[in-house]
C-alpha cells in the first residue's frame, strides 16, 4: 500500500485548527489541546501502561477473532456446501445475529467474571457472524464445474473441502477475516469501555474520569493507529503471505 | 487450625530425638513445614469506582491495614456502578462499592447481595458539594424553574439524580416535567457550554471547575436543603460469600473501622490514597474533603432509601431492609 504525501495536508490542517480551538475554548474536562495529547502519548508510552494496556486489547481481540473466525469459518463452509442445512439453519441464525455483542456484556459479566475470558467470549460472538457470512456465501459461489469435477474424482468432503472450496473461496474468506478483525478490535475496546477494567477502553476511561483529558485523546489516537496498522498488517499478509489465490480486485 | 499439629510435632521430636543428629534433621524440617505464617492470608478483590467514597478501602490497601487484618486485599477500578452488583455475582470482586440505589435495584431485580459495611455517608460539607449546575443564559433559581428543562444526571436513577427528584417532589414540582438525560462528568462542562443541555448534577470537584471557568452558576444546593445523613456508599457482598467467609468479614470490617479514621482525620494520607486509585491529579484531590467514611451501617439507614426509591417508581418488589445489612 502507497501512501500519498498529499493525504496528509488535510489531517495536519485539522489538527492545527484543533490546537488553535482548543485553546481558545478555555479550559475542558474533555478536550485538549494536540501538542498537550503529543506530550501525554508519549509520556504514557515511555511509562509502558499503554504497552500493557495495547498487549491486553490485542491479545482479547485475536482471542476471540482466532476462536469466533474458526467457528465461522467452520459453520460457513458447512452452511454454503450443504444446500439443505442451510436452509434449516437460515431462521435460527437470522434471529441470533441481530443481537448486538455489546448487549451480551451484562450477561456475560455475570457468568464469566471480569478480564479475558469475558471480552475473548463477546469478541468470538462478534467476528463470527461476518466470517460465517462471507464464507457462507463465497462457497455457494464456488464455480459449479469445480464440484463437478471433485465429484467426477469421487473426492471425500474433507478433501473437496481442502482441495476445491478453500482455494476458490480464499480471496473473499480473507476479506471475511479482515473485516471480521476490524469489528474484534472495536467489540474489545467498547466492551472495555462499558465494563471490562483492562486493556485500551479501560484505560480510556480511566483517563477520562481522572479528569486528564489529554491523556484520554492520546488513547484514543492510539487506538486508532493500533487499528491502521492491523490494517496493514492484514494487507500485507493477504498479499505477500498467501500467493496469488489470496488476491482478489484492488485491495487496500 | 495448623496450630494444634504443630504444637504435636514439636512434642514428638523433643521427646524421641534421643540422638543429636536425629533431633537437628527433625528440627530442620520442623522449620522448613512450619515457617509459613500461622494465619495464611485471605485474598479479597474490592471493586469501586473511581469516588472518594471508598476511600476508606483505598487506605486500608496502601497502609497495610488489610495485611494487619490477614487480607490480602486488591482494589479493582470499576469505570460504571451499575455494573458492581454483576461483578460481584461473577465473583471477580468479593465486595464492591455500589451506590445505595444501584444497590437497592440490584436486590429488587432478585441479585442476593448483602452491605457488610458502610463506605461513605452524607453530612453538611457532602451536600454542600453537591449541585445543580446551570449553564449561563438560563435563570435557574428555585425547583419550578426546572420545569420543562433538560437536566443531565450521571446516570437514570443514580444517587444525584434519585436525591434531585426527591428535593423536586418536596418542592412540589413533578419529576416528570423535567427532562432528564445522561451526561458524564467530565463531559458536563463541555455539554453545559454547547447548549445541549440547561443544568447538570454535579458534585465536587466539578462544581468548582465549572464555575472557575465562567461555564455556569449553581442553581441549587439540593442536597443541602435536603440535609440527610443516610449512607451514600456500602460495601457490599454477595450473601453466600459473607456467609461462607464470615471471619474474612469481620477482619475487611475491623480493617475498615481502622482506615475510617485516617480518612476522617488525616487527608493528607487520604488524598494520596484517592490519587493513586482514581489516578487523578494528587492537587485537585486535595482540593475537596473526602466523603466522610462511615462505617457503620444501620438497616433504618437505608429504609429511608427504600422509601424515596419506591416513591420513584424505582423499586418493584417489596425489600425488608433487616436483610439488607450482614449481621
Amino acid at each position: 500500500m502507497r501512501l500519498d504525501g498529499r493525504a496528509f495536508v488535510l489531517p495536519v490542517c485539522l489538527i492545527i485548527l484543533a490546537e488553535i480551538g482548543a485553546r481558545a475554548g478555555g479550559p475542558s474536562d474533555s478536550i485538549a489541546p494536540p501538542s498537550e495529547v503529543l506530550v501525554a502519548f508519549v509520556g504514557a508510552l515511555a511509562d509502558g501502561s499503554l504497552l500493557l494496556a495495547t498487549r491486553d486489547t490485542l491479545a482479547s481481540a485475536f482471542g476471540g477473532l482466532a476462536i469466533g473466525g474458526a467457528i465461522g469459518l467452520a459453520l460457513g463452509i458447512l452452511l454454503g456446501s450443504v444446500g439443505a442445512l442451510n436452509r434449516l439453519m437460515e431462521v435460527t441464525l437470522e434471529l441470533i445475529r441481530p443481537i448486538p455483542s455489546v448487549a451480551l456484556a451484562p450477561v456475560a459479566l455475570v457468568a464469566l467474571g471480569f478480564g479475558y475470558r469475558l471480552e475473548i467470549a463477546i469478541v468470538a460472538y462478534a467476528s463470527t457472524w461476518p466470517v460465517l457470512l462471507l464464507t457462507r456465501s463465497a462457497v455457494a459461489g464456488v464455480e459449479p464445474r469445480l464440484i463437478e469435477v471433485a465429484q467426477a474424482l469421487r473426492l471425500s468432503f474433507p478433501a473437496r473441502v481442502a482441495k476445491i472450496i478453500v482455494p476458490a473461496a480464499l480471496p473473499r474468506i480473507f476479506v471475511a477475516f479482515r473485516l471480521a478483525a476490524g469489528f474484534a478490535l472495536i467489540v474489545a475496546v467498547t466492551i472495555e469501555i462499558a465494563i471490562n477494567p483492562l486493556g485500551l477502553g479501560a484505560g480510556l476511561m480511566t483517563a477520562g474520569q481522572a479528569l486528564r483529558p489529554e491523556l484520554m485523546l492520546a488513547y484514543l489516537l492510539w487506538i486508532g493507529i493500533v487499528g491502521f496498522a492491523l490494517n496493514i498488517l492484514l494487507v500485507f499478509a493477504q498479499q505477500r503471505l498467501f500467493g496469488r489465490a489470496a488476491l482478489v480486485g484492488d485491495i487496500r | 487450625m495448623i496450630e494444634p499439629f504443630r504444637e504435636a510435632f514439636m512434642n514428638r521430636i523433643s521427646q524421641s530425638a534421643a540422638r543429636p543428629w536425629a533431633r537437628l534433621f527433625l528440627s530442620a524440617v520442623a522449620l522448613a513445614a512450619f515457617s509459613v505464617p500461622a494465619r495464611a492470608q485471605t485474598k479479597i478483590a474490592i471493586g469501586c469506582t473511581a469516588t472518594s467514597d471508598c476511600a476508606s478501602a483505598m487506605v486500608a490497601v496502601d497502609q497495610g491495614i488489610f495485611t494487619k487484618h490477614g487480607l490480602d486485599a486488591q482494589m479493582v477500578r470499576i469505570g460504571i456502578n451499575s455494573t458492581i452488583p454483576a461483578a460481584i455475582l461473577s465473583d471477580s470482586i468479593q465486595i464492591g462499592g455500589p451506590t445505595e440505589s444501584v444497590f437497592l435495584q440490584a436486590v429488587d431485580g432478585g441479585l442476593d447481595l448483602v452491605a457488610v459495611e458502610g463506605a461513605s455517608r452524607m453530612d453538611p460539607i457532602a451536600n454542600e458539594a453537591v449541585a445543580a449546575f446551570a449553564r449561563n443564559g438560563t435563570t435557574l433559581k428555585e425547583a419550578k424553574d426546572f420545569v420543562g428543562k433538560k437536566v443531565g444526571a450521571p446516570g437514570i436513577g443514580a444517587f444525584l439524580q434519585v436525591l434531585f427528584v426527591k428535593w423536586l417532589v418536596e418542592k412540589g414540582v413533578d419529576p416528570k416535567s423535567v427532562n432528564f438525560v445522561e451526561v458524564t462528568f467530565p463531559t458536563m462542562s463541555d455539554t453545559l457550554k454547547s447548549g445541549a443541555v440547561d443544568a447538570v448534577l454535579t458534585a465536587e470537584p466539578f462544581v468548582t471547575r465549572m464555575t472557575k471557568a465562567g461555564t455556569g452558576y449553581v442553581a441549587a444546593h439540593y442536597a443541602a436543603e435536603l440535609a440527610r445523613t443516610e449512607p451514600i456508599i456500602s460495601y457490599v457482598a454477595a450473601r453466600a460469600y459473607a456467609e461462607k467467609n464470615p471471619e474474612a468479614i469481620a477482619n475487611f470490617r475491623a480493617a475498615i473501622a481502622e482506615a475510617a479514621d485516617i480518612v476522617n482525620n488525616d487527608r493528607e494520607k487520604a488524598s494520596v490514597s484517592i490519587a493513586n486509585f482514581t489516578k487523578q491529579p494528587l492537587e485537585i484531590v486535595r482540593l475537596n474533603r473526602p466523603n466522610l467514611a462511615a462505617p457503620e451501617l444501620k438497616s433504618d439507614q437505608l429504609a429511608w432509601w427504600l422509601d424515596v426509591m419506591k416513591q420513584q417508581n424505582l423499586l418493584q418488589s417489596q425489600i425488608d431492609p433487616s436483610k439488607l445489612v450482614f449481621p
